[in-house]
């Protein structure tokens, strides 16, 4: 456990140098001698205008992501919970695409995190609603398709403004291109509401995610803490999106890999999966970048890889993985 | 029986003169014999050249859709085994808008992108999906393998420059915006040569439904006929797919009303009325699409999304058929 503590603020140190050294106009070693106060004004005006607010966003959404899908797959008592399987993600999406279309607020990083918060709200209650007492895989699939209608709704909303036609591919996707310091402070106060609410709900997450009865027994309120921690989860996930899009998998990816290591205690789990998150996030952009920079250039408009994308390849084989090993833990269960 | 044959032919005789005169210009239904004489020069082009290739092709590409989600649903004994959730059409989506974005000479474009690209995607999900136990986990296995798929294809559209919307939105949702005669001339052979072959598949759809066992029991071999199956169903989506993009979910909501409708019915009779329902539908969301906030055009795949998820969530809570 202890080294596992370790490790992971050493990983996104990592990612986050990564990050910081690739991109394109100036070169990584160009970008070092900036770092360390030499180079010319323009390499420091790219390093502290661009990459730097470019890795923080990075790094916050990763983990506000990492905090949300750990908040879900405890209360949900699942471990296949998380924003992209919820309805909560693609509910936040579509507040925010919402938002731009009709109230014209994309450069007002405020309102549209309380867009994305109503969104997500609006898909968490649609799934509840739905799917209030499945279990896990059946939870799942239902979540699926909650995501694919709320989805499948921003899509006909984005047709409406065709201007909007290269916004599209970062909402549906998640890339951090393009991001800058104004975002990154439409960003922190959320997360730093998030954290703090963290704090204080860690421990009765321990006893929300064994059973409703066992909790009540020492003397928790099941209902409030439930729904304050729930609250929680869509504020994060909807701070995320506003800043970035859908950055897939992320939410289910981080938890449950820092699960695996550290059991699950939440009071070492949340850190670690903000952590792990955040560290995912980064190095992500750092694997988009670098792609981006082997990629042929053809023009000015292009966005490159997007995060987004690396998230969501990668997320698709480590969702199959467990898929399969949950399924097979159903089947055996089912026949003790 | 006849009484209802009878409905679903003058239903859809209702629906194709519809989709042929409403929209802007508006064409009276006594002038359409004369625009097809081309009488006026605007109304000709308007009815001719836009749309009846448009009407033709959403007939088509319905009636294929729903088909191929009949068979991929009874050879896999899966009510939700939609295109869209087995990677199978998003496969073909991809490849075939990686061809348009990039411009890619790809020799047979779009047919044999789309093609390759649904059994690269069909494969990938079944592969993935072999050990896994149960409907549901083989479906959220094909939903990630569909939101890798997704993700590629955005990738392609955010590194060109030619971000055109219309390709964006015909590739992840279809649509039939801008169909010609010359699209129509691509994927309707296909398509009529395959329905017929889709019938003859029905006989293995029969043993299948009994299970593994009692069809090695009965002398035929479950995993080659169920192998044959998924091919055609793979043809199906693949040539559907290339000229209009997977229009969402047809392939769950055109089985399923057909099942509904006959609950006892032989499958070659919930064939029919798949394609029958496949092609309403198809028809029916692009009329709507185009007219509702004309002259802004909405992806006729987002509408049948909202219809058939709707009624997705619904089957798998009413009726628990899942897990």
């Amino acid at each position: 456990m202890r080294f596992t503590l370790v490790v992971l603020p050493v990983l996104v140190v990592f990612a986050t140098c990564a990050a910081l050294l690739v991109g394109s106009t100036i070169s990584p070693a160009d970008t070092l001698a900036a770092i360390f106060g030499g180079g010319d004004e323009l390499t420091r005006g790219v390093l502290v205008e661009l990459r730097v607010p470019r890795v923080l966003v990075g790094l916050g959404v990763g983990a506000a992501l990492g905090l949300a899908g750990t908040i879900l797959q405890a209360v949900l008592r699942n471990p296949l919970a998380s924003p992209e399987v919820t309805g909560v993600g693609s509910g936040a999406v579509l507040g925010a695409v919402a938002g731009t279309v009709f109230l014209g607020i994309a450069d007002q990083p405020e309102a549209l995190t309380i867009a994305a918060v109503l969104g997500g709200v609006l898909g968490g209650a649609s799934l509840w609603l739905i799917a209030a007492k499945a279990e896990p895989l059946r939870l799942a699939v239902l979540g699926v398709l909650v995501s694919a209608v709320l989805a499948g709704a921003s899509l006909v909303l984005l047709t409406a403004r065709p201007q909007l036609a290269g916004a599209a591919a970062r909402w549906l996707v998640g890339s951090l291109s393009g991001r800058t310091w104004e975002h990154w402070h439409g960003l922190w106060p959320w997360l730093l509401v998030v954290v703090l609410a963290v704090v204080v709900l860690a421990p009765a997450l321990d006893l929300l995610a064994v059973d409703d009865d066992h909790a009540r027994t020492v003397g928790l309120a099941v209902v409030p803490w439930r729904l304050s921690a729930l609250g929680a989860a869509v504020l994060a996930t909807a701070a995320a999106v506003a800043a970035a899009g859908t950055v897939s998998f992320v939410g289910l990816l981080a938890p449950h890999a820092v699960r695996k290591v550290l059991g699950a205690e939440h009071r070492w789990l949340l850190p670690a999966s903000a952590l792990a998150g955040a560290a995912c996030v980064a190095g992500a952009d750092f694997v988009a970048q670098a792609l981006t920079a082997l990629v042929p250039s053809s023009g000015s408009q292009r966005i490159g890889i997007p995060t987004g994308a690396v998230t969501a390849l990668l997320g698709a084989v480590v969702l199959v993985v467990v898929a399969r090993r949950a399924s097979r833990a159903q089947v055996e269960g089912g026949a003790r | 029986m006849t009484k209802s044959v009878l409905v679903a032919t003058l239903t859809l005789l209702v629906v194709s003169v519809a989709a042929l005169c409403l929209g802007t210009p508006l064409v009276g239904v006594n002038r359409l014999p004369a625009a097809f004489a081309g009488a006026t020069d605007l109304e000709h082009a308007v009815v001719v050249l836009l749309r009846a290739p448009r009407l033709v092709l959403g007939l088509l590409v319905g009636a294929a859709l729903a088909v191929a989600g009949l068979l991929l649903q009874e050879s896999l004994r899966n009510p939700l085994a939609v295109p869209e959730l087995l990677g199978v059409s998003s496969g073909a989506a991809v490849l075939v808008g990686v061809c348009v974005v990039w411009a890619l000479p790809f020799p047979g474009a779009p047919l044999v992108p789309a093609l390759i690209g649904a059994v690269v995607g069909g494969l990938i999900t079944l592969l993935a999906a072999r050990r896994a136990v149960g409907p549901a986990a083989v479906l959220l296995i094909g939903v990630a393998v569909n939101a890798a798929m997704q993700a590629l294809l955005l990738t392609a559209v955010s590194l060109s420059d030619s971000r055109e919307q219309g390709v964006l939105f015909r590739y992840l949702l279809g649509s039939l915006t801008g169909t010609t005669w010359e699209s129509v001339a691509v994927s309707a052979p296909g398509l009529i040569a395959l329905l017929p072959l889709a019938l003859l598949c029905v006989p293995l759809l029969g043993v299948l439904r009994l299970g593994d066992e009692t069809a090695s029991a009965l002398g035929v071999r479950a995993d080659r006929a169920r192998l044959i199956v998924l091919v055609v169903a793979c043809a199906l989506v693949a040539i559907a797919v290339a000229p209009s993009g997977p229009i969402a979910w047809v392939g769950f909501l055109g089985p399923h009303l057909a099942r509904r409708l006959r609950p006892n019915a032989d499958p070659r009779i919930w064939l029919a009325w798949s394609a029958l329902f496949g092609a309403l539908l198809v028809v029916v969301a692009d009329l709507a699409a185009r007219t509702v906030l004309a002259p802004v055009e909405l992806p006729v795949g987002g509408l049948t999304a909202l219809v058939a998820i709707v009624l997705a969530a619904l089957v798998i809570r009413r009726r628990g058929e899942l897990g």
